[in-house]
């Protein structure tokens, strides 16, 4: 893990820049295990940054949903960069939102952080479900150290590391200004080992699985919100005319949601698990993110969120596209 | 199930499929009447919501015709569009909905029996699979 005062350091350096306007990094929550995104626009906001294994919020989101209030009259616009502190996810997310022109690389200042993997927040609220406390967790070596009442916990790291960090292909940073840090070693694992029983699994039990999942969605709509690629200024969940779903929450509407959902993350998804991190109702969101990951790798040889001068996979085509299913 | 009659919602493309729809018309070739189409100016106009949105409200299938790789009128739409149909299918799939409810086609202008062929073909197909019902809006108040 990042040493805080080194992480203070270069981010009082980024701010002092004429054209940073503020960084957005992460500082303890205020109860339990969360931690919260913290918006640092003075030197002193910055002291208050850390870099603990429960910082599992992606705060790819923020820069792309600042909100921008309408100019006065004879006022200039603020040009100024956002600094933003990036883990492998979040660097990937960036990547792809600026390879879909959904920003500009010169509107932000990337602080590269490579990431051991984040804690699981449910997994380990469920195991300590009475913890109000500001707990703060470090890693050391593989296991994850703590104290509750007064008791020190040490955990291995494997019983709380986030599913989608025990297969995460990308803990560094791929795209960064400033990186902090020893670079992290990737250990190649199978990615959709996961999803594999269920993709044997007969149609109709597939189908009996996903709507014991779909029948619990209260449609909240969290799974979009937290996902820094759903950043569309009008999410086609939220138009009357044309009424794409209805607001009723039942097996079909929430199903057409939850197919809608995936569908526009193809290709695009670059599995930081927010979506499922923020579900109410413990929607195994993830698995159908990673269903298309793997699909588009296998018939298209696309992987998301690398390269922010390639085109995006459903906004360009290759003649010899795969067509058997074509009569 | 016998007189289970399969209501298929087709998307042909305004330039080819249309027109060779037209063209088996004309040339009263007798085919299924399961079809009921609707025109759209290009297979890449179809939005994967279209198809869900139709199974939703009764559909038991949905056909998308195109114009054949490299005769679009547009270019590359019906190129663009068998890439997303390609996809959607996978996500159907998974999600345990067949994806042979979901069916797609190359029809030039000049096909009309082609047409006729594939419009019987796919009406066989769905009558096999039975009433969708999986994701089917009841419009319960």
């Amino acid at each position: 893990m990042v040493d805080q005062k080194e992480l203070v350091k270069v981010a009082k350096e980024t701010l002092a820049r004429k054209d940073v306007k503020y960084i957005i990094g992460y500082k303890k929550g205020s109860y339990g295990f969360q931690t919260s995104a913290a918006f640092a626009y003075t030197p002193k906001d910055v002291e208050e940054f850390i870099f603990t294994p429960l910082c599992n919020k992606n705060l790819a989101k923020y820069p792309l949903k600042e909100e921008k209030l309408p100019l006065k009259r004879g006022e200039e616009e603020d040009k100024r960069k956002i600094g933003l502190i990036v883990k492998g996810c979040d660097s990937r997310a960036i990547s792809q939102v600026i390879q879909e022109n959904g920003m500009k690389r010169e509107e932000v200042v990337l602080i590269g952080i490579p990431c051991p993997g984040v804690i699981d927040q449910k997994v380990i609220e469920k195991r300590f479900p009475n913890q109000s406390e500001i707990t703060e967790v470090t890693e050391i070596d593989d296991d994850y150290v703590f104290t509750i009442d007064g008791k020190e916990q040490k955990i291995p790291k494997q019983e709380l590391l986030a599913e989608v960090c025990k297969t995460c292909e990308y803990p560094n940073p791929v795209l960064y200004d400033i990186i902090i840090g020893e670079e992290v070693e990737v250990n190649p694992k199978a990615e959709y080992e996961g999803i594999k029983e269920l993709e044997d699994a007969p149609l109709e039990n597939r189908w009996e699985y996903w709507e014991e999942q779909f029948q619990r969605c209260i449609r909240c709509y969290a799974c979009r919100e937290a996902c820094p690629l759903c950043y569309c200024s009008t999410c086609m969940a939220d138009l009357l005319e044309p009424q794409w779903i209805r607001r009723s929450v039942n097996i079909s509407e929430n199903t057409a949601w939850n197919i809608m959902r995936a569908f526009h993350l193809a290709g695009r998804c670059i599995s930081c698990g927010a979506c499922e991190n923020a579900c109410p109702m413990d929607i195994p969101l993830m698995e159908l993110n990673k269903k298309l990951g793997k699909e588009v790798k296998e018939m298209f040889d696309y992987a998301p969120g690398l390269d922010i001068e390639a085109k995006p996979l459903l906004g360009s085509f290759n003649p010899d596209d795969p067509e058997e299913f074509i009569k | 199930m016998e007189d289970f009659e399969p209501n298929i919602i087709g998307f042909l493309c305004n330039w080819c499929s249309y027109a060779g729809s037209d063209l088996a018309g004309t040339s009263r070739i007798q085919y299924a009447p399961n079809v009921k189409v609707i025109r759209v100016m290009c297979s890449g106009r179809v939005n994967p919501m279209f198809v869900v949105n139709a199974l939703q409200q009764g559909a038991d299938g949905v056909l998308i015709g195109g114009c054949h790789p490299g005769d679009c009128h547009y270019q590359h739409g019906n190129f663009l569009a068998r890439r997303r149909i390609s996809v959607m299918k996978k996500l159907l799939e998974f999600m345990g909905i067949n994806p042979e409810r979901l069916k797609m086609t190359w029809v030039s202008a000049a096909e009309g029996r082609k047409f006729a062929d594939v419009v019987n073909e796919v009406t066989e197909e769905i009558r096999k699979l039975g009433p969708n019902t999986k994701i089917r809006r009841k419009n319960e108040w």
